[in-house]
């Protein structure tokens, strides 16, 4: 299990990540989905004890990672591909990585095995793909047979077969009882794969729901009602499913319940209501939305302007 | 490939060795080894100390036929010419100095340029045991690295010396001492480089850094007039070695305790600013 508390950290004037709070809990897959940019690294450097926090805490296990007494066993990272000295063997760098536990070398030839790297394992990771560096990648962290498993964005660079390869790694560490923490900024990706969501964007937590709640967006419509009747309404509305937040004097945020069913109830009990705005209808939404302003370079397509055919030889 | 092949033995919660530190030293040297850049640096110093050596038996060898025709400079290098033999064993060291030194500087910079960095510190949050580990790896390959060659080289150097009828005596207190103050000295100047790659993580930085302080400020502090430089200069690391391998204590220059003092000192408070710094930093 991952705690995260109020977790910020702050680059000079840019704040990578600013107060998020979330829990990961064992047994399930859990998705962090956001934009490039929108803290999912830096927030996993610092689980890894890598980046220290500007404030807040985040543990693992019950302790923030650098107090395990093996910390290998107790938890494995993929946070970067690349996070290898590339002129060393791929079966040299997982045996250096698995002398600081006394890790047997069957083990580093299991996980080499298990991530399909047999025939590449002698050669220097210098010439591996992206793909094979991520292999490599994976059979770091699954090297302590931990309990917990990080991975930074696990699917770039693989092929189609390395994807669904991913997707089922991951979810049979999950069933098996493991805390599974996976970073993407493809929305599509993590609907196949996380049983459970965190979006991040501009390092702040958007949501953290269940994938299928947010899947079908049910359970995510939030209403904003201004109402000079506040305690009343929210009484009025309190029910099975509907949850009410008090955002400022006269300000609630109602959801589980359509703008409709709040008129309803408002009007059926007398009570006034001045403003009854729908908020992001559902998360993929929210989550184009933020990526569209996220997104460091936009693709434009420019019409005219064709560029005039040579009549001729010269 | 397929996820079934999984070690399926429960889920094994933190039950296991850590990461003690022999076991962190056994990975440092298992990094060490495992590079193809850093056993071609071995080999270069090796070579050079013995090529040197040769050098400067066969150079030295030469002198002496030539000057035999002269009776009183023959009578001045017969006087001292044990002597002139001694320190033909080593005569590679300042090369063999820039070569590890600069092992040292790699050795940790590169973790920093690759990478590798992030896998190291994952693996052992604790970031001093690391360090430590690459620290005595660093020094004591290149103590064991400098103590091997030059006595290799003494042994190349024997047979040319003798083809001039000069004596060298591998044996002699005066050999022991340099092979043993000179291995010290590069183990000494492979530390600093490692501090070095530590504090500027880049291989680039760290190593000009390295020439800067050993080769550069001494020809430096001896151009600037005055004789605060001239002073100062004694106290720079790569001045420390004369002193400390002096048959005899020279006039201006330091004693051995303080040369080593001075040698010592040029060791830890980089070394120590070097962990001070990789604890504080991001990795």
């Amino acid at each position: 299990m991952i705690e995260a508390k109020g977790l910020t950290k702050v680059y000079g004037e840019k704040t990578a990540v600013g107060g998020v709070s979330f829990t990961v809990q064992a047994g399930r897959v859990t998705g962090f989905l956001g934009p490039n940019g929108a803290g999912k690294s830096t927030t996993m450097r610092m689980i890894m004890g890598l980046d220290a926090p500007t404030s807040g805490s985040v543990t693992v296990n019950g302790q923030p990672f650098a107090q395990h007494k093996a910390p290998l066993r107790e938890i494995g990272a993929l946070l970067d591909a690349k996070a290898v000295h590339t002129s060393r063997t791929a079966y040299n760098h997982l045996l250096a990585m698995a002398a600081t536990h006394s890790i047997p070398k069957s083990r580093v030839r299991e996980v080499i095995e298990m991530t399909g790297l047999g025939d590449v394992a002698k050669k220097k990771v210098k010439g591996f793909s992206l793909g094979m560096g991520q292999r490599l990648g994976i059979a770091a962290a699954l090297l302590g047979d931990p309990q917990t498993i990080i991975l930074d964005e696990p699917v770039n660079g693989l092929d189609p077969e390395g994807v669904v390869w991913v997707r089922n790694l991951v979810k049979y560490l999950a069933s098996e009882g493991r805390t599974v923490f996976l970073s993407s900024h493809l929305m599509s990706e993590m609907a196949l794969t996380a049983d459970h969501l965190i979006v991040i964007g501009r390092g702040r937590i958007i949501a953290d729901a269940p994938i299928a709640e947010i899947i079908t967006g049910k359970g995510n419509a939030r209403t904003r009602v201004r109402t000079d009747q506040p305690e009343r309404l929210m009484q009025l509305l309190a029910g099975t499913g509907v949850s009410v937040e008090v955002h400022e004097r006269e300000l609630l945020e109602v959801s589980g319940l359509d703008p409709r069913g709040i008129a309803r109830t408002a009007l059926d009990n007398q009570v006034m209501v001045y403003e009854l705005t729908p908020l992001q209808a559902s998360l993929e939404e929210a989550y184009m939305e933020l990526t569209k302003d996220e997104v460091e370079y936009h693709s434009h397509i420019t019409a005219g302007t064709p560029v005039p055919a040579q009549a001729g030889g010269k | 490939m397929s996820t079934a092949t999984l070690d399926r033995k429960s889920i094994r919660n933190s039950v296991g060795p850590g990461p003690a530190f022999h076991r962190v030293l056994n990975s440092e040297f298992i990094k060490f080894r495992t590079l193809m850049s850093t056993v071609i640096l071995l080999a270069c110093t090796a070579l050079v100390m013995v090529g040197f050596a040769a050098l400067g038996a066969w150079g030295t060898g030469s002198f002496a036929q030539q000057v035999a025709s002269d009776p009183e400079a023959a009578a001045a290098v017969a006087a001292q010419g044990g002597d002139l033999a001694v320190s033909i064993p080593t005569s590679g060291i300042v090369f063999a100095q820039l070569i590890l030194g600069s092992l040292g500087v790699l050795l940790m910079s590169s973790e920093f340029t690759t990478g590798m960095a992030r896998s190291t510190f994952a693996a052992v949050p604790k970031r001093m045991s690391p360090f430590l580990a690459k620290l005595i790896v660093v020094m004591v390959s290149a103590f064991v690295l400098t103590a091997v060659s030059t006595y290799i080289a003494g042994l190349v150097a024997l047979p040319i010396l003798g083809n001039y009828d000069l004596k060298l005596d591998l044996a002699s207190s005066q050999s022991v001492k340099l092979l043993l103050v000179n291995s010290i000295y590069v183990a000494a100047v492979a530390a600093i480089g490692m501090a070095l790659g530590t504090i500027v993580r880049n291989s680039a930085g760290g190593i000009m850094s390295l020439v800067g302080l050993f080769f550069v400020a001494p020809i430096a502090f001896q151009l600037i007039p005055g004789d605060f430089f001239k002073e100062a200069s004694k106290y720079l690391p790569g001045n420390t070695i004369s002193p400390l391998t002096a048959v005899e204590h020279v006039p201006e220059t330091l004693e051995v305790w303080q040369a080593a003092l001075v040698l010592g000192a040029w060791v830890v408070v980089p070394v120590a600013l070097a962990m001070v710094l990789l604890k504080k930093r991001d990795v």
